[in-house]
């Protein structure tokens, strides 16, 4: 399912680190369009800067130059409050380490972002329910992570990033931490988001296999983007 | 309405607190030992300061004593100046006195239904009980007649000792006095005396405890002490407002021969002393409220570390920074009311336990003071009734969850201010 317009859009974006006196780029000047409904890879080896990219596009951290513009939102003209609202209203994230709070069950941490939106108590407990039956994990609503295997957990972020509705899913390596039949069923979880619900999805990895499964590659070394490569013929989107 | 609830920002906390247990328990054990310190000892105080209060108003803030300059209120004095019915008279025309009782008060010990009690003898015009002792009425019989020296009123612990039978009217009472002030008296004095009247229970007053006084007549007293000089001279003035012209007429006439007491100074004086009591046994427990208020901070800030990756977490699924300290603030002030509900039970239990201490060092309150004594305790086996005011009950409530929540505002404001990206990486 593709949408008109686009999702994500870098321009010429640079993130340096500085630690202590010394400069560290990991970003020279990133420009990347995404479309809106797209499921996208973002593949480079560690420290390429593919992960930095992603929490740039995440809202998580500014960029030291260029432009970020999420759903034609331009984040530079964002405070801290509006920032965390467009990162509850229109985005979802998902690491390669679940980001679960322990001490929550799997309902309750699937409820955390509506909390935050205000919503009445039954609202999000109804809608948090129907997300984890969605990626199939209703009779696990009570238990708590350490309780799950590591697949579940996954499925429990999955549910988490889901729940807001958002217009876009970033998974910062998802299935790093999952064997090979977990990692399919975790990334068949993110085609069928993508196809069912539009939603566009990012995800870092360093599996060619899941790459190869997703529309746009985007390869990242040494803080630049070396390639980018369209698998599927994109017929209602436009790359200019 | 957008953005976290407070109800469910006081859940989040509550929640948080609950995984916690442990810590949370030390941590509300630090604030409610801190305020329930502070609740008891400002409760204990106040009710002291309340009994001392009533137990000068009965004594009429219209009466002064003169006493002779030797004694209690000045050791030490050379004066050797005595007291006779020549001051009396002279009292008596000072302007705004409208009577003048010259007493006598001895230390005895009574024997009474087959108990020797301790007890103070008092010598004095009985018509004038009244007026000397507001409210003071007979229980049983008469007052002895002037001039009658083998009667006395008894107070109501002499007729109902606590051990042994109780005495009725018109039984002997004897007395062995160890030692009368203002004659030439010497010890070991036994008099013997017909109990005309068995006062009713009244408690204690200024300088004794009516409840444990024989009162004889002055003439009886007289006899007793082979003298003419008296203990002292109760002065009672028209109104209270004269009281002060009246005390420095006699203070003038007399110079420092003789001592005045008024009610009122007392009054004044040990309310001062009981208020600077009160304050410094209240900045003890304000020290022990600020080491519980250092524990708060510590505990958030190691509970802050600790949760940096949730913190992460929770501002990437769109937490605002207001929000995320809110939390942490929810969970300082909800450690803060948790202690306080707590100090208030065990400030409230702890405060008659000191109300109890307060009377045991009074022991019984007979204290020397020419035969009788302030009595800060009431009568033996009473105990001070710790007061709470309304605004000390709402002070301990509300004063440690502010003290929470300010201890709270540091290492919540350190939690909303994290990098996001940083928290997330944290292990």
């Amino acid at each position: 399912m593709q949408k008109q317009g686009l999702a994500v859009q870098t321009i010429d974006v640079t993130k340096v680190y500085r630690v202590g006196h010394v400069d560290y780029p990991a970003l020279r000047g990133v420009s990347v369009k995404i479309g809106k409904g797209e499921l996208v890879s973002i593949m480079g080896p560690s420290g390429s800067g593919k992960s930095t990219l992603l929490n740039l596009i995440g809202a998580l951290d500014p960029p030291t130059s260029g432009r970020i513009i999420i759903d034609g939102i331009d984040l530079r003209k964002l405070n801290q409050d509006q920032l965390a609202l467009l990162r509850n209203r229109k985005l979802g994230f998902v690491y390669q380490s679940f980001n679960l709070i322990q001490r929550l069950t799997s309902l309750e941490n699937v409820e955390m972002p509506l909390i935050s939106r205000g919503l009445p108590e039954k609202v999000r407990r109804d809608r948090s329910l129907k997300t984890l039956s969605a990626v199939g994990l209703q009779s696990h609503a009570r238990k708590r992570p350490a309780e799950l295997s590591g697949g579940e957990q996954q499925r429990v972020a999955i549910a988490r990033a889901l729940v807001t509705g958002p217009s876009i899913i970033i998974a910062d390596e998802p299935t790093g931490n999952l064997d090979s039949k977990t990692t399919r069923e975790v990334v068949d979880q993110f085609v069928q988001v993508n196809k069912k619900l539009g939603t566009t999805v990012l995800i870092v990895t360093h599996n060619a296999e899941i790459a190869n499964r997703t529309q746009h590659i985007i390869s990242i070394m040494d803080g630049l983007v070396e390639k980018e490569q369209y698998l599927q013929r994109l017929d209602s989107y436009s790359t200019a | 309405m957008i953005g976290l609830k407070i109800v469910d920002m006081f859940k989040l906390a509550a929640k948080a607190l609950l995984d916690r247990k442990m810590r949370s328990v030390l941590t509300i054990l630090g604030i409610t030992v801190g305020s329930a310190i502070i609740l008891a000892l400002i409760a204990s105080s106040s009710g002291l300061n309340a009994s001392i209060t009533s137990n000068i108003e009965k004594t009429g803030a219209n009466v002064l004593t003169v006493r002779n300059a030797g004694g209690f209120f000045a050791s030490g004095s050379t004066s050797s100046y005595r007291l006779s019915q020549q001051d009396v008279d002279y009292i008596k025309t000072i302007a705004g006195v409208i009577g003048a009782y010259p007493y006598y008060s001895y230390g005895a010990s009574v024997n009474s239904g087959g108990t020797s009690l301790q007890a103070s003898i008092v010598g004095v015009d009985l018509s004038a009980l009244p007026i000397l002792y507001k409210g003071l009425t007979i229980s049983q019989g008469s007052m002895p007649l002037l001039g009658d020296t083998t009667a006395a009123a008894v107070g109501w612990n002499i007729a109902n000792p606590t051990s042994g039978t109780p005495i009725s009217l018109h039984q002997m009472v004897s007395m062995s006095i160890s030692g009368i002030t203002g004659s030439r008296t010497g010890t070991g004095v036994t008099y013997a005396v017909l109990v005309n009247a068995v006062l009713s229970q009244y408690g204690s007053a200024l300088f004794s405890n009516i409840d444990d006084t024989v009162f004889i007549t002055l003439q009886a007293a007289q006899l007793l002490a082979k003298s003419a000089y008296f203990t002292g001279i109760y002065v009672v003035v028209d109104n209270t407002d004269d009281v002060t012209n009246v005390q420095s007429a006699i203070q003038t006439y007399y110079g420092d021969q003789v001592r005045i007491i008024s009610p009122g100074q007392i009054l004044s004086s040990i309310q001062s002393i009981t208020a600077q009591l009160t304050l410094f046994l209240g900045s003890i427990g304000a020290v022990s409220l600020f080491v519980a208020t250092v524990g708060i901070v510590n505990t958030m800030y190691v509970s802050v570390m600790e949760r940096t990756r949730e913190i992460g977490i929770l501002k990437a699924i769109g937490y605002r920074p207001k929000e995320i300290m809110g939390m942490f603030l929810a969970e300082a002030a909800v450690t803060g009311a948790v202690g306080a509900v707590c100090g208030l039970i065990l400030g409230y239990v702890l405060s008659f336990l000191m109300g109890g201490m307060f009377v045991g060092g009074n022991g019984g309150g007979r204290g020397g003071f020419g035969g009788g004594g302030v009595f800060i305790g009431g009568g033996a086996g009473t105990t001070i009734q710790p007061v709470f005011s309304g605004e000390l009950i709402l002070f301990s409530l509300v004063f440690p969850v502010i003290l929470a929540t300010l201890a709270g505002f540091y290492p919540a404001w350190r939690a909303s201010k994290m990098n996001a990206v940083l928290a997330l990486k944290y292990e």
